[in-house]
C-alpha cells in the first residue's frame, strides 16, 4: 500500500515538474502578447480531435488517440498564426476567442452525435490521473526536452517576437511554430489533465510571475516554482481527501493567483494612487 | 410547416431578444478588449446556480438559484472593477481569462461530487433553447429592456470609457464604478441569457455580429443594424439547421454566426472595404 502511494506521487510529481517549465515559458509569451483565447482553440481542438476519433472507434485516451488530436491542433496553429485582423477595430483576442467558439461548436455538434457523447465532452474537460504511467511521464518527459532545446535555441527570436511583433520579420512563420509548440504540448496534456487544467499550467504560473518581474529567465523560475508548489498542494488534497483531480488542482493554482495578485496590489499601491 | 413554427416558434423568439441586447454590448466588449468576460462571467453564474442547487435544492430556474447567480456575477464585477487599475505588466484580459479558469474548476468540482455532473456540465454549454418557455420570454423581455433603457441613459459616459480603455489613464473611483455597473448589467445579461441559451451561443451573440458589425461600419446605428441583421439571420438558419439534422440549437446557431463572419471577412477582403469614421 505504501509503495503504491509512494509510486503514484513520483509519477505525478515527476511529471508536473517536467511539464511546468514548458508551459510556464510558453505562458508568458501568450500573457505577455495578450493571446489567451489561443491556448483554448488548441486545447478545445485536441479534445475535438478526441472525440473524431472516438467516432471512427479509436479508444480515448491511447497513443492512437493523439494522431486525429495532432492534426486538429498542426490545423488550429496554421490558423492561429494566419488569421489576424486588418482593422485595429477588431482586436486578435476576438478573433481568436471566434475560433475557440467554433472548435467548442464542433465538439459539441459532433457529441451530440456519439453514444454517451455529453460523458466525453466532460472527460475532455476534466482529464483523468489514472492514464498517469511510467511510460506516459517518458514519453512526455522526452517531447518536452526536445522543445525545451528548439525554445532554448530560438530563444532570442522568440522574445523579440514578444516584445517588438510590429516590426518582425517572418511574424507568421515564427507565430506558427510558437503556436505548434502550445499545440503539441496541448495534445501531451489534454488526456492526462483535461483541457481546463492544461490550460491553468500554461496561464496562471506565467501570469504570477509575469506580475512580478519583467525578466524571462526570473519570471520562468518564479512561475515555475509556485506552480509547483500550488500543483503538490492541489495533488495532496485531491488524493488524500478524494477531490476531483484536475478541479482541485486549478482551484489550487487560482488561490497562489489571487494571493499574488492581492501582495502585488498592496505592494504598488502608493505608486498607483499617491 | 405549422409544426415549424410551433417547435421553433418560441426559441427564435428568445434568440431575438437574447441577440439584441448581447449584439450592442457586444461593441463595448470589443472596445474594452475584454473578449472573455462573457464566457468568464457566465461560468461565474453557473458557480452560483449550482452552490444554490447543493445548499437548498434549489432548482436552476428558481429565484435562489438566480439570486445565487447574482450575488457571485456582484463579487466578480467588483473584483474586474477594482483590479484593472492595480494589475501590473499583466492585462485585463489575462486576469479575466484565468478567472474562467478557476470558475469552471470549482464547477466542475461541485458537479465532481454531486452524481449526473457531466451531463450537467453538456447543459451549461449547450443550453435548452427548444424548452423555451413563456415565463423565460416574459422574464428576459422584461428584464433586457430595463437594462437596455438603462444603457441609453449612460450611454454617453460608457461609450467614451470604451473608446479610451486601453489607454484610459483616469483610475479614480468614478471610472472604478463606471466599470462596475457595466459589468454587473453585462452579467444580468449573460446569466439570464445563459440559463436559456447556454454559454456557447451567448459568447457567439456578443462578439461575433460585433466583429462583422467592425468590417463594415464605425457608426453606432449601423453598426446597430448589421449586428441585428446578422444574429437574426444565423438564429433563422441554426433553428432550421438543429431542427433538421437533429442537433443541439445553441451550438448550431453559433455555428452560422461563425459562418457568417467567415463569408463577410472574405467579401470584405476581396472588395478591400474599408468602413469611413
Amino acid at each position: 500500500m505504501t509503495s503504491e502511494i509512494v509510486q503514484f506521487f513520483s509519477v505525478q510529481i515527476a511529471l508536473l515538474a517536467v511539464v511546468l517549465i514548458l508551459h510556464t515559458y510558453i505562458g508568458l509569451h501568450i500573457i505577455r502578447r495578450t493571446l489567451i483565447f489561443s491556448d483554448l482553440v488548441l486545447d478545445q481542438l485536441a479534445a475535438f480531435g478526441a472525440l473524431a476519433g472516438i467516432g471512427l472507434g479509436i479508444e480515448y485516451g491511447t497513443v492512437q488517440s493523439y494522431l486525429p488530436s495532432m492534426i486538429a491542433v498542426l490545423f488550429g496553429a496554421l490558423l492561429l498564426a494566419l488569421i489576424k485582423p486588418r482593422s485595429r477595430a477588431i482586436p486578435r483576442e476576438a478573433v481568436i476567442g471566434i475560433m475557440y467558439a467554433m472548435a467548442l461548436v464542433a465538439s459539441l455538434l459532433l457529441g451530440d452525435k456519439l453514444r454517451g457523447g455529453e460523458a466525453y465532452v466532460t472527460k475532455t474537460l476534466a482529464g483523468s490521473m489514472l492514464w498517469v504511467t511510467w511510460p506516459l511521464v517518458s514519453i512526455t518527459a522526452v517531447v518536452y526536452i526536445l522543445l525545451l532545446v528548439f525554445h532554448f535555441v530560438f530563444r532570442r527570436k522568440f522574445i523579440e517576437l514578444a516584445e517588438n511583433p510590429e516590426g518582425f520579420r517572418k511574424e507568421k512563420f515564427w507565430d506558427f511554430l510558437l503556436f505548434t509548440t502550445q499545440g503539441i504540448i496541448t495534445v501531451l496534456i489534454v488526456p492526462i489533465a483535461g483541457v481546463l487544467l492544461a490550460y491553468a499550467f500554461l496561464m496562471i504560473p506565467a501570469a504570477i510571475a509575469a506580475m512580478f518581474t519583467k525578466k524571462w529567465a526570473g519570471a520562468v523560475i518564479i512561475g515555475w516554482t509556485v506552480g509547483f508548489v500550488a500543483c503538490l498542494i492541489g495533488l495532496c488534497s485531491s488524493y488524500f481527501f478524494n477531490l476531483p483531480y484536475g478541479p482541485s488542482l486549478v482551484l489550487s493554482l487560482g488561490l497562489f493567483f489571487v494571493v499574488s495578485i492581492i501582495v502585488r496590489c498592496f505592494q504598488a499601491g502608493n505608486k498607483l494612487y499617491g | 410547416m405549422f409544426q415549424i413554427v410551433q417547435i421553433l416558434g418560441l426559441p427564435f423568439l428568445a434568440c431575438i431578444i437574447m441577440s439584441s441586447i448581447l449584439g450592442y454590448l457586444g461593441i463595448h466588449v470589443l472596445k474594452r478588449e475584454v473578449i472573455f468576460i462573457d464566457i468568464a462571467l457566465a461560468q461565474i453564474a453557473v458557480i452560483g446556480s449550482i452552490a444554490a442547487h447543493l445548499l437548498f435544492e434549489a432548482p436552476g430556474d428558481s429565484p435562489i438559484a438566480y439570486t445565487c447567480s447574482f450575488g457571485c456575477v456582484l463579487l466578480a464585477s467588483a473584483f474586474y472593477a477594482l483590479v484593472r487599475s492595480r494589475i501590473f505588466q499583466i492585462s485585463l484580459e489575462a486576469v479575466i481569462g484565468i478567472s474562467y479558469a478557476i470558475a469552471a474548476a470549482a464547477a466542475l468540482f461541485l458537479v465532481g461530487i454531486a452524481p449526473g455532473g457531466h451531463i450537467h456540465i453538456q447543459h451549461i454549454l449547450s443550453g435548452s433553447l427548444l424548452w423555451t418557455g413563456w415565463k423565460q420570454i416574459v422574464t428576459s423581455l422584461i428584464v433586457f429592456s430595463v437594462i437596455g433603457c438603462s444603457f441609453y441613459l449612460i450611454r454617453k459616459p460608457m461609450a467614451e470609457i470604451s473608446n479610451n480603455y486601453q489607454k484610459n489613464t483616469i483610475k479614480d473611483l468614478k471610472a472604478v464604478s463606471w466599470d462596475f455597473i457595466f459589468y454587473v448589467l453585462l452579467g444580468v445579461v449573460i446569466t439570464l441569457s445563459v440559463q436559456v441559451g447556454g454559454i456557447v451561443v451567448v459568447f457567439a451573440y456578443l462578439i461575433i455580429p460585433a466583429t462583422i458589425s467592425e468590417i463594415f461600419a464605425r457608426r453606432l446605428s449601423m453598426q446597430l443594424a448589421i449586428i441585428w441583421t446578422a444574429a437574426i439571420t444565423a438564429s433563422l438558419g441554426g433553428l432550421l439547421f438543429a431542427y433538421k439534422f437533429d442537433f443541439s440549437i445553441g451550438p448550431s446557431i453559433a455555428l452560422f454566426l461563425g459562418c457568417e463572419l467567415i463569408l463577410v471577412s472574405l467579401v470584405a477582403r476581396f472588395m478591400q472595404f474599408n468602413p469611413k469614421p
